[in-house]
């Protein structure tokens, strides 16, 4: 190729290269890929696809487009599940953000024994490690409206106890209490990281300065942890609002309907009365709620800095 | 002066007070579960009420593996987190290096898509993973059950974080040297990412070992489910059998004691690593 402009060969030579270095750069990512596509995000397009249907395999699916959307607004056991979670999210949320914060807080302050820290953080985390059969069986017992402990001690002070998970008003809350036991250990461990992260020396100067202990918790803490509490809002309202597991082993919704949030009505639908196509739909408004919720995470607290 | 000091004086005691309250707090509901699983019939029904088993028994064990597949349970969902956790190591470790170290197009633009998948909630996706679950011949299996967990994107978030830390010179050094990308990652990314690597298995096979919803409905057979799942079969076909239950549940959390008494300092900071604030 003489009659070529000399830097030809070098300009192939490094498309060439660039081109291999796309190939393996993606050839990496492949498998993972293939899972998550297959696993992660195809789903979530046949959801939606499935969500316009009339599902029905004996006579055939027919097409409704957005008809099964219009009927989960008309039934009112949906918006009672609505309800539901945006209650369930309300309870569980605030309590494990505080509780979380108080044992972080409880044991950074901590200045006696370190066994006696150790342990206690190992206690506060235990929970966390349980499966969520598990902690519903516990729960269920503890709160057994005949021979559990709980009832025993409302007996014994002469408090007339109510029915606990029986009792419509009591069954959310406590259900929502049961996962505050659940899963404050994972944010206290969060929040512990995020207050050993705060440079010693802003204390010593705001101590030097004269600062109150709740100057120096409201002015010096809360806003140097602001990202990591931030974030722990946006992830607890979230696996709030998608509880399922508790809800499903404790009570089952009940009772009556007091208890049933989206992922339950969600799967009763889907896998009881066989109404894929509604169940499906519900699936598509949870994950709307889910992004708007994030969305609303990201762009009002300014969390994007903390995600990438 | 004075003020502050009695302030950090109540502060004390408060943090002394709250650190006893709370762990008893805590710890009392397990240890509930513990000490019924050993207690007799009559002493978990007695009023008043019976804080240590008056005549420890083995029975509600004997009945539930008399029972129940205990066993083969415990070794589902061993087989389904152990299997969960090597695959999605070696698919997360592949893509994260990708992510963190080769360049190529498009692929800031993927991961950022992938990071906000993390957010995707599960329960959307299980009636389309149910049917694919059918069509591919994977329900009632333990693949069908553990394949969905695998591409977890916080592993692939988690370790890219980590490999970005990882100092240029080691990397140009090998290359120098006629490393292939490959001998990089498993000559000098991976021996230098043990930590993270170790912090994101534990986190993968507890998540593994504790997922309910998908093995809930991908798994049919009796023998076939996982123990949070077989836990739920002991719970539907005995409402009153207290002390199995409670036997059950307290085999069922003894791995999780026995795995975090071993682990505990690692678990806690592999969960301060994952959770995506220290990095």
């Amino acid at each position: 190729m003489p009659f070529l402009p000399p830097n030809f060969v070098s300009m192939k030579r490094f498309s060439t290269r660039g081109l291999r270095r796309e190939i393996e750069g993606l050839v990496y990512v492949l498998p993972y890929l293939l899972l998550w596509g297959t696993f992660i995000l195809w789903p979530l397009g046949y959801g939606f696809y499935l969500s316009l249907f009339d599902w029905n395999p004996i006579k055939g699916s027919k097409f409704v487009g957005f008809a099964n959307y219009v009927a989960l607004f008309k039934d009112p056991r949906f918006l009672n599940a609505l309800t539901n979670s945006f209650k369930f999210a309300a309870m569980v949320v605030p309590l494990v953000l505080i509780v979380a914060f108080l044992f972080a807080l409880i044991l950074w302050s901590w200045r006696g024994s370190r066994y006696l820290s150790r342990f206690a953080q190992a206690v506060f985390f235990f929970p966390y490690l349980l499966t969520v059969s598990v902690v519903a069986i516990t729960w269920r017992w503890l709160l057994d409206p005949d021979f559990g402990p709980i009832t025993f001690v409302f007996k014994y002070l002469r408090i007339p106890a109510p029915t606990f998970l029986s009792d419509p008003f009591w069954a959310l809350p406590l259900i929502a209490l049961a996962t505050v036991w659940w899963l404050s250990g994972y944010r206290m461990v969060v929040f512990q990281a995020a207050l050993g992260d705060i440079p010693q020396e802003l204390f010593e100067v705001a101590v030097l300065d004269g600062a109150h202990i709740n100057q120096l918790l409201f002015r010096v803490i809360v806003p140097l942890m602001k990202p990591a509490i931030l974030f722990s809002l946006v992830l607890t309202t979230i696996s709030g609002f998608r509880t399922f597991g508790q809800v499903f082993m404790m009570t089952e919704g009940g009772p009556g309907r007091a208890t049933e949030v989206l992922a339950l009505y969600l799967y009763l639908n889907a896998f009881e009365y066989f109404r894929i196509g509604r169940a499906a739909a519900a699936g598509v408004i949870m994950l709307i709620l889910t992004l708007i919720l994030t969305l609303l995470g990201v762009k009002l607290l300014g969390l994007k800095s903390e995600l990438y | 002066m004075s003020r502050r000091k009695t302030a950090i004086k109540y502060w004390t005691v408060f943090t002394h007070i709250g650190l006893l309250v709370f762990s008893l707090m805590w710890a009392f509901p397990s240890l509930w579960v513990a000490l019924t699983a050993f207690k007799s019939n009559e002493d978990i029904f007695s009023i008043p009420i019976k804080f240590f088993p008056a005549r420890p028994t083995f029975d509600h064990f004997i009945r539930l593996f008399a029972k129940w597949p205990f066993g083969r349970w415990l070794l589902n969902s061993l087989f389904l987190a152990m299997f969960v956790t090597v695959l999605s190591l070696v698919v997360c470790t592949l893509a994260a290096y990708s992510f963190a170290r080769l360049s190529w197009r498009g692929r800031d633009t993927l991961f950022l898509i992938i990071l906000a998948s993390m957010l995707l909630p599960m329960e959307v996706s299980i009636i389309p993973l149910y049917f694919m679950a059918v069509q591919f011949k994977l329900f009632n299996t333990i693949y069908g059950a553990a394949l969905p967990l695998i591409p977890l994107p916080i592993g692939v978030f988690l370790l890219r974080q980590f490999f970005l830390n990882i100092p240029r010179d080691l990397e140009d050094a090998a290359r120098i040297d006629g490393c292939s990308s490959f001998g990089i990652l498993w000559r000098i990314v991976i021996p230098n990412s043990l930590p993270v690597l170790s912090a994101y298995g534990i986190y993968i096979f507890n998540y593994a070992w504790n997922e309910f919803l998908w093995p809930l409905i991908c798994l049919r057979d009796p023998n076939k489910v996982t123990l949070s799942v077989g836990l739920r079969l002991i719970q539907g076909a005995f409402e009153l059998d207290y002390g199995l239950i409670n036997a059950a549940a307290f085999l069922a959390s003894l791995p999780s004691l026995f795995v975090f008494m071993l682990l505990r300092q690692r678990i806690i900071r592999g969960i301060a690593l994952s959770s995506g604030i220290k990095g």
